[in-house]
């Protein structure tokens, strides 16, 4: 629907509110950054049943090939076996639990990274059904809210848990997701890029809320389509954590960095990850938490 | 994964026989460069067009690539020399017939060779199974004919291949298969019969994809590669990994880029623990070595979780 122009938002899933006309808010131990890094763990099928929807420039392999394209899945594949391990040791060695957005594919083929990311004490959120099966307004709502089941069916059949929060494959939703989500029993979405605050979504269902992701921070964003140096990429972190840091003195930030471990999780790129967050964490004034601990506390502070 | 094309069985770097290189190597490391020939006028099978930019001829994306076989290549060589490197080229077969001086220098370093197709501009894409076991026994025949080496593996022609290209590989006695990225170290693949790994190449690590897609600089391709080095170094201590550089002559070649190939294997060469070598060589060690435990361990890893 083209917007009318009239006060507010042209959608209904939140309202407008510029930061200036927030109260303050304080994280835990007056921290002024909450570092969320959201880590996905996303299948890429060797042949998408016809009809999903994929972006046109879903990163990964060396330049866009034909079928059968071995290269761009295991490309991808990386990230399962070998990336995922290098960037959980980084994170913990500086002490970040991450939140892992695992899709149904992965949930339900890789028991071993389930159980591990579990023993690790991320905090694992639902990631849909494959990054080549995106989310958007081709879908019927029937089918959508189909998709959603399945997606959380093989979660809960996965982990043995129900997921509080939700990260579509590449940040894919329609004009009802974040109302599904929520009537799914959905506490979270991951999608919106539009904020370095939690904030409420207008669903009509008990509360729920955005974790919005810094979107240039992303590193497909960033280092795949935008072919960031992954040093300059290491210097954009820290520069972007110096500033959120001096602002959360007045009202806290959020720092919420999507990174793909298939990507981030290469050899050379690893060690950029690893000073980036030496300079975060080294200084002080930073709450590195999880999805679900930042959602619990901005709703405790907010009501 | 048991997923299609279910050909990589899961096996977590965390959770696999630990990998011991020769004398105790931390590190595999081999050198690949792309040696190709690019027709001037080819056929567009229909798929992936050679020369999309005009119709054919494309004289300047032609000539550009035709210049790492009169100029980069031997450019190329002076570092590779310098640093005493034994190369595996990833070969376009007709440059054996097309360019004798090439072969020749080849032959001379004593390099090994993996099959890159027999041009640039054929793609596997639209093969019958037929013409692909026609297409490995012409590889074969025309790597032995002029070098006496047996063909081991193969890069698919400009990255190609079909849904059979790893089973058909295995059939014509090819023993690594060198399209896929998923790993540190080699990996078998399932095939329907006999033995095929893949042996880690780089997509990542390669000046194609780098500085001729990516448009970063040659002095960035030596920064990434020094880290990947340092990375997989300090790993390798403890299992051993492969690092594979990829380059193409037309484009490490140049005049203003040379230079950072000498960086980048002098840095890498000043380091014990490092195991010069070729992908056949890598190839016949894994399989001799450590196949027949990586099958049994993805086994017994599946098993435990219940499938």
């Amino acid at each position: 629907m083209p917007a009318q122009r009239t006060f507010g938002m042209d959608h209904p899933h939140h309202e407008w509110s510029p930061l200036i006309s927030r109260p303050a808010l304080r994280w835990p131990n007056g921290a002024a950054v909450a570092l969320c890094v959201v880590i996905p763990l996303e299948h890429m099928e060797w042949q998408a049943p016809e009809g999903s929807f994929q972006v046109a420039r879903l990163a990964g392999g060396s330049a866009p090939r034909d079928f059968p394209d071995y290269a761009r899945l295991s490309h991808r594949e990386y990230g399962h076996r070998v990336g995922i391990f290098r960037l959980l040791d980084v994170l913990e060695k500086h002490g970040v639990r991450a939140t892992i957005a695992m899709d149904a594919m992965t949930a339900e083929h890789y028991p071993y990274l389930v159980r591990h990311c579990l023993d690790r004490g991320c905090e694992i959120i639902a990631h849909g059904i494959s990054v080549t099966r995106m989310i958007t307004s081709n879908m019927s709502e029937a089918e959508e809210r189909e998709y959603i089941q399945a997606s959380l069916d093989a979660f809960r059949s996965a982990t043995g848990t129900q997921p509080r929060g939700w990260f579509g494959p590449e940040y894919g939703e329609s004009d009802r997701t974040p109302q599904l989500l929520a009537e799914a029993g959905l506490t979270y979405v991951c999608d919106w890029a539009n904020d370095e605050q939690p904030y409420p979504m207008t669903t009509g269902e008990s509360p729920f809320f955005a974790l919005p992701l810094m979107y240039e921070l992303d590193d497909v964003v960033s280092i795949s389509h935008k072919l960031m140096p992954v040093f300059e990429y290491e210097k954009m972190l820290g520069e972007s954590f110096d500033v959120m840091r001096e602002d959360g003195a007045a009202t806290g930030r959020l720092m919420a960095i999507n990174w793909h471990p298939w990507l981030v999780g290469q050899p050379f790129r690893i060690g950029s990850v690893d000073r980036a967050l030496s300079h975060m964490m080294s200084q002080g004034g930073v709450w590195s938490a999880t999805g679900s601990e930042i959602i619990d506390w901005y709703q405790q502070q907010s009501t | 994964m048991a997923l299609p094309p279910d050909r990589i069985d899961y096996l977590p770097i965390t959770d696999r026989p630990v990998i011991k290189w020769p004398n105790d190597a931390r590190v595999a490391l081999w050198i690949s460069p792309n040696v190709e020939h690019y027709e001037y006028h080819p056929v567009n099978e229909g798929v992936r067009n050679p020369w999309p930019r005009t119709p054919y001829p494309d004289v300047q994306q032609f000539s550009y690539r035709d210049y790492g076989n009169r100029i980069g290549f031997w450019r190329m060589l002076e570092p590779l020399d310098k640093h005493g490197i034994r190369c595996c080229i990833s070969l376009n077969l007709a440059v054996l017939e097309h360019f004798p001086e090439i072969a020749e220098a080849m032959m001379e370093r004593d390099y090994d060779y993996m099959s890159h197709g027999i041009y640039n501009t054929r793609f596997l894409y639209t093969y019958s199974e037929d013409e692909e076991r026609e297409f490995y026994r012409d590889c074969i025949e025309t790597l032995k004919r002029h070098t006496g080496k047996p063909l081991k593996g193969m890069l698919g022609p400009a990255i190609s291949g079909t849904v059979s290209t790893p089973d058909l590989m295995a059939e014509a006695g090819l023993i690594y298969h060198t399209d896929w990225f998923h790993d540190d170290q080699p990996t078998p693949i399932k095939v329907n019969a006999g033995k095929l790994i893949s042996v880690p190449y780089s997509i990542e690590l390669n000046d194609s994809s780098v500085v001729r897609d990516n448009h970063y600089s040659a002095a960035y391709f030596a920064d990434i590669c020094k880290a990947q080095f340092d990375q997989l170094y300090e790993e390798g201590a403890e299992s051993g990994r492969v690092m594979c550089i990829a380059l193409h002559p037309f484009i490490i070649g140049q005049p203003h880029r040379v230079k950072y190939l000498d960086d980048i294997l002098s840095y890498i060469m000043s380091h014990d623990g490092v195991w010069q070598t070729t992908a056949d060589e890598i190839a016949d060690y894994y399989i001799e070595n450590y196949y027949d435990e990586a099958m049994a361990h993805a086994q017994r890893l599946a098993e435990a979780s219940g499938r």
